[in-house]
């Protein structure tokens, strides 16, 4: 049961990562492979807050959305003027400085050895230390989440977004700044990746740099690109089957180190395969 | 030993690896413009086959250097035959590809890490024999003499294939535009497939030199790849000259970068090289 539990707390984690994500890459259009950097800049606000002063859990979940919609904006700023590939390409570069950032300012992050000993949340009288509590805050947030960009993507700014996804330059002449739209929506989903990393801290009460590296970020894409882009529920759909595939892999019987090969071995088997025969995803709306 | 005629070999050096690699990499993008991730990931290949031949069966290190060229090549022109091909044949679009080639690279690696482990290995037998040569004040060991040799070869190979040869007219032809060269009567996807198992073999063996002269690891692809393809975006892409021109001036910037900071800050000066280039000359410095 305590194992569900972990399992259930994981995925509601990659599932906010990977709806969050997926108003970038699936509503928009624009291939973001950094969203990794944004659950990194979350995670550690929360632990260096947790850990060296006495901010609570939820301020310092504010502090991180806030810091990393900071960071998001800087360096959406940036992006927002680059198309298709060069997009990518760009995202790849502020997730490899994000982590190098991480890993050397080694007086506020510890660097390699991650900060330990960061502390489970407590509101209302509800202590969180317990797992079963975590679970219910984590899917909380799933569900807010969820219904935010529900109600992003529905709302007349939305509309836009899936206009410059089908065609900038059209939107451009509609007089649409889309410099603006492409960066509020990059700024909201990162703020929502921060979110996933302040729990992420929370939970596993142990961060270091590794886990906010690119591979994290093409982990988090594998996830949207198999539930489908610009489909919230194949997001969810997607973090759900990535996050059991390696528990069904070690039901078969691999030694750890191997099953941890081999679960990358069908990540990548699954992204040739979807572009092949399914580049919408399992239910998604947009092909890329 | 001086500090500054050290950089100056030390920026040569990477930036020769980084030539082999960006050249291979231009090399295949001019005739499929797109960002092959799975690129990087021959050159681990290439020097993990070496030291399987090298040191395992223990054949010639000659030998076994050619077997992992040819080797790398060969997977290279199969992830063209069975994957890229067929998505170009339908059209796909480059992010389609990239993602494609992303899947391939995750699941390559993670093959690499079964067969061999993750571990570090290194292809030279022991170090403290190796030949040391000074150079104005700076040392430099055989092996890193043999790269520069090898990589000033390698150009100048690849610029007579190119402009000299029916094949290479062939391949400036598809790069132009692939439709018309198919009218004129020239079988593109035979020449593509050749392209990519030159290119590949290029990588390979810089993948196997970086194995003589500091070691492999299953995951070394990612990071020659992205600094191949800085090296490439810096001196435009698609263009010989160009690619490795960017590649010495991607050495060079590094190494100087962290004269006075830490060393574990060079990817980021590469990436914030990538995305200066991205902001103001996002052709490179070559091309028009």
């Amino acid at each position: 049961m305590e194992y569900l539990i972990h399992l259930a707390i994981l995925f509601a984690i990659y599932a906010i990562l990977g709806v969050s994500l997926n108003l970038v890459v699936g509503y928009t259009g624009l291939l973001s492979v950094t969203h990794a950097a944004f659950y990194g800049v979350g995670a550690y606000t929360t632990a260096i807050f947790l850990t060296k002063s006495s901010v609570g859990f939820f301020s310092s979940l504010i502090l991180g959305i806030t810091i990393a919609a900071a960071v998001s904006f800087l360096i959406g700023a940036v992006l927002s003027k680059f198309k298709g590939d060069y997009y990518a390409l760009g995202t790849f570069g502020f997730n490899a400085i994000i982590f190098a950032v991480l890993l050397n300012w080694q007086n506020l992050t510890e660097g390699p050895l991650g900060i330990p000993g960061i502390s489970r949340p407590e509101l209302f009288g509800i202590n969180f230390a317990n797992n079963f509590n975590f679970m219910v805050l984590a899917l909380l947030f799933l569900i807010l989440v969820y219904f935010t960009s529900r109600f992003v993507i529905n709302s007349s700014f939305g509309r836009v977004l899936k206009a410059i996804r089908e065609d900038e330059t059209a939107v451009g002449v509609f007089g649409y700044n889309t410099l603006y739209f492409k960066l509020v929506i990059f700024v909201i989903s990162a703020a929502m990746a921060a979110v996933a990393g302040s729990l992420f801290a929370s939970y596993i009460t142990f961060i270091d740099p590794s886990s906010f590296q690119l591979t994290e970020s093409m982990f988090i894409l594998a996830i949207i690109i198999l539930g489908g882009l610009a489909n919230l529920r194949g997001s969810i759909l997607g973090a759900l089957f990535l996050i059991l595939l390696p528990e069904i892999l070690r039901f078969v019987g691999f030694p750890s180190d191997i099953a941890a090969q081999i679960r990358q071995v069908a990540y990548g088997m699954i992204l040739i395969l979807l572009m092949l025969y399914r580049p919408q995803g399992l239910i998604g709306e947009y092909k890329l | 030993m001086e500090m500054f005629p050290q950089l100056i070999l030390n920026s040569i050096i990477a930036g020769a690896v980084y030539a082999l690699v960006a050249l291979g990499f231009n090399f295949i993008y001019g005739v499929q413009k797109f960002f092959n991730l799975a690129h990087g990931t021959m050159a681990a290949i290439g020097g993990y086959a070496a030291f399987y031949f090298a040191k395992i069966l223990g054949l010639d290190t000659y030998v076994a250097i050619i077997l992992g060229v040819a080797l790398a090549g060969f997977v290279g022109f199969s992830l063209d035959k069975f994957i890229y091909l067929p998505l170009r044949r339908r059209k796909a679009s480059n992010m389609v590809l990239l993602v494609a080639s992303l899947g391939a690279m995750t699941a390559l690696q993670a093959v690499i890490a079964i067969l061999f482990s993750s571990r570090f290995k290194t292809l030279s037998g022991n170090v403290d024999t190796q030949k040391l040569f000074t150079i104005l004040g700076g040392v430099i060991t055989q092996t890193q003499l043999v790269i520069l040799l090898s990589v000033a070869l390698i150009m100048i190979g690849l610029v007579v294939l190119f402009c000299k040869t029916q094949f290479g007219k062939a391949i400036r032809a598809i790069s132009d535009d692939e439709e018309v060269a198919r009218i004129i009567g020239i079988n593109t996807n035979k020449i593509i497939g050749y392209v990519f198992f030159i290119g590949s073999a290029i990588t390979g063996f810089a993948g196997i030199l970086v194995g003589f002269d500091v070691g492999i690891e299953p995951t070394m692809g990612l990071n020659l790849l992205l600094k191949g393809v800085i090296a490439s975006i810096v001196g435009g892409v698609g263009n010989i000259y160009g690619g490795v021109l960017g590649a010495f001036l991607l050495g060079f910037v590094e190494n100087f970068g962290i004269w006075k900071i830490s060393g574990e800050w060079k990817d980021a000066i590469a990436f914030a090289l990538l995305i200066v280039f991205l902001i103001f000359r996002p052709r490179g410095i070559m091309n028009k």
